[in-house]
């Protein structure tokens, strides 16, 4: 059993990583008042130029290519997603089209830019981020193997993103007037807020760390590019942030859910005390549970109040 | 404002109407010189269509499309093209099939199981046209072949080129315990199975080699690759130093995880599938996690065939079975991976199959009996 669990942990936290920090983009975009339904192509973009950036420039740069890729899909992520946030926030589209016109543009984007600059639609690269174990810290005896041996630097990332986007959101006026603006936006118009300004900026940030999502979707676990990118994890970090209520805590609780349920799933068939277990109950147990606690909750975990409408200065 | 607006857009379009219009037409026209330059006889034309996943997947639709090619670069006598159907269905398949033979396409190829009943009913609509169906027969849905004079079906012996694989991984092996990962459990998949478990079950007898397959699963999908990786990895933890996998893209995670163990220096394999995937398994340093690959020559098929048309020979409402006699089945010809005394060894089992001393099992009661 304690096999099984040392397997287990490390790949679930890697897992993880990316659904989490995807998950966290969109707390901020929502928060702002702008529902992106667009992460899963922002992550794709993400995918697809940390992807091209670590093969073309690995050959001469080395392991400092995988940083740079990773920098370059945090970019290339944000960028692209002021695209949804010109047309649902400066148009006041629906967000929901415009997110969708996002996932849609991207998938199609990236697989035709991946053909016709390298003449295949799947770019593979050379190395991703190695797993290491932590010095001194994988020494400890049960959280050693747990959490520093075999640990991926991702998760570690992602995990101080999370303690960084609690701190800006709960104790920076800059997050203050953030959420204002998803709750009640003609308040905090009133009080002196530019909503058009914080919305980009939600929806911008929310852009940079889906886009660092696909960078470490390519950087752990995939290893490619490929039209399989797009294969929901977008949407399961958005059942994420539904699931985690909003909150950097919670978000962090239910990714990290998906992503065990996951791995144990995967993982079940390999290890005598859990084959007898039906895959089908892990395989389906992250959504079945997901549904059931927003049955549960929902009464209470009502997303931010202005969350998907176009701020409109004369509407009362 | 808004009329201004319009009729702008209007005129855009116009323009560019205008100008892929004038590209189109010189591309014709320059087609056209080529053909009147070339002293060839007029080209025939052939199509392809794509199965799951795109043309270049690196397995079955490139395979296929790569046979078209160089038939095409080495004889000039077609003219090539290939449609990715619209869906996954049936009538996506069909219609897509309805396109290429409505613009004059006279060869279409297929590759995939999927195409079966599409073609068997392409086929019965389109007698002038020819059908290359890959990895696949013409039946109604029931499984029960319906002969087609137009219609060439190629299987492939799976499980001979698996078993030459299984010999290898046993020859290979130092802790002595293999994997296998399957993707669907679908009959050439399972084939490959098979072959594996009966290969390293005659290394062991033959050549004294103790290695056993400790994990033999089917993921149940050709596309997550996250659980490709999550499975090796718990198999190399587990002691496996060799997984061979039949699973499309769960295969490029166990590809990712063995090379995350090779970068440190731990000594992990992978078997390839399909074609040579020697490159895919790449690390940093220059050497590759591929130890060698179960190959389907695919490309073959697809050159072959099409030759056998234009030249009359075509094996009309026949199924094919390529094997290792007719090099459609193998391992790649180099293996850097393999030591000369395991190269030597494989030389030998398969000139054993080659002169029938061994039979390779095909089906799982075959393989029970060899097991005994």
């Amino acid at each position: 059993m304690w096999d099984a669990i040392t397997s287990i942990v490390p790949l679930a936290l890697t897992y993880t990583a990316p659904l989490l920090v995807i998950a966290i983009g969109g707390l901020f975009s929502e928060r702002s008042g702008v529902v992106n339904i667009g992460l899963e192509g922002l992550m794709g973009i993400g995918a697809f130029t940390s992807a091209f950036m670590i093969s073309t420039t690995y050959g001469s740069l080395g392991d400092v290519a995988i940083w740079l890729g990773l920098a370059a899909a945090a970019l290339s992520g944000g960028v692209f997603s002021l695209l949804h946030a010109f047309a649902s926030v400066t148009m006041k589209a629906d967000q929901v089209v415009s997110g969708t016109a996002v996932n849609i543009l991207s998938s199609a984007i990236t697989v035709y830019l991946a053909r016709s600059l390298t003449g295949s639609a799947n770019i593979q690269i050379i190395k991703g981020l190695i797993r290491f174990n932590v010095p001194g810290l994988s020494a400890i005896p049960v959280m050693g193997p747990l959490f520093f041996q075999n640990a991926n630097i991702a998760i570690f990332i992602v995990l101080l993103i999370v303690l960084i986007s609690w701190y800006v959101l709960y104790r920076l006026p800059f997050g203050l007037r953030l959420r204002a603006c998803g709750e009640n936006p003609h308040a905090a118009d009133s009080m002196g807020v530019n909503v058009i300004k914080m919305r980009y900026a939600g929806v911008f940030i929310s852009g940079i760390l889906a886009g660092l999502g696909g960078g470490f979707v390519i950087t752990t676990y995939s290893g490619e590019f490929s039209p399989l990118v797009y294969s929901g994890l977008g949407f399961l970090a958005l059942a994420a942030l539904i699931f985690g209520k909003w909150n950097p805590w919670g978000v962090l609780g239910a990714a990290l859910f998906f992503g065990f349920a996951k791995t144990v799933a995967d993982m079940s068939r390999l290890f005598e005390a859990l084959k007898t277990m039906p895959n089908i109950l892990f395989n389906t147990f992250p959504y079945v549970a997901t549904i059931v606690a927003l049955v549960l909750f929902s009464k209470n975990a009502a997303g931010p109040r202005a969350a998907g409408e176009p701020y409109d200065v004369g509407k009362r | 404002m808004k009329k201004i607006f319009t009729s702008v857009l209007l005129v855009l379009v116009m323009v560019i109407s205008v100008v892929a219009a004038g590209c189109s037409s010189k591309e014709s026209s320059s087609q056209k010189d080529s053909k009147e330059t070339s002293p060839a006889k007029e080209s025939v034309k052939v199509g392809m269509v794509t199965d799951s996943g795109t043309i270049d997947d690196k397995s079955f639709n490139q395979g296929t499309w790569e046979g078209i090619l160089k038939y095409k670069n080495e004889k000039k006598t077609i003219e090539e093209k290939y449609l990715q159907p619209s869906g996954e269905q049936h009538t996506d398949y069909v219609n897509a099939v309805n396109d290429l033979v409505d613009s004059g396409y006279k060869i279409i190829v297929t590759p995939g199981f999927k195409f079966e009943t599409a073609i068997n009913e392409a086929a019965s609509n389109h007698k002038d046209t020819t059908f290359i169906l890959i990895d696949g027969m013409t039946h109604k849905g029931d499984f029960k072949f319906v002969k087609h004079d137009n219609v060439v079906s190629v299987f492939f012996k799976e499980n001979e080129s698996a078993f030459l694989a299984g010999v290898a991984a046993a020859l290979s092996t130092n802790t002595g315990k293999l994997g296998f990962i399957g993707g669907m459990e679908i009959p050439p998949v399972q084939r490959f199975g098979w072959g594996y478990q009966a290969g390293v079950k005659y290394a062991n007898e033959k050549f004294g080699t103790k290695a056993e397959i400790v994990d033999y699963l089917y993921q149940g999908s050709f596309n997550d690759t996250a659980a490709g990786q999550t499975l090796a990895a718990g198999m190399y933890n587990k002691g496996v130093d060799i997984i061979f996998h039949a699973a499309g893209s769960v295969g490029i995670g166990v590809f990712n995880e063995a090379k995350q163990r090779a970068e440190k220096g731990q000594k992990v394999y992978v078997i390839g599938v399909d074609v040579d995937q020697f490159e895919t398994g790449k690390i940093s340093s220059g050497k590759s996690v591929t130890l060698t690959s179960a190959m389907k020559r695919i490309d073959v098929a697809a050159y072959d065939y099409i030759d056998a048309k234009l030249k009359g020979k075509f094996p009309g409402g026949e199924i094919i079975t390529l094997s290792l006699a007719e090099n459609g089945v193998g391992l790649p010809e180099n293996n850097p991976n393999l030591s000369e005394d395991t190269i030597k060894k494989i030389a030998e089992v398969k000139k054993e199959i080659l002169e029938k001393k061994i039979t390779v099992p095909s089906t799982k009661e075959e393989l029970a009996a060899f097991k005994k």
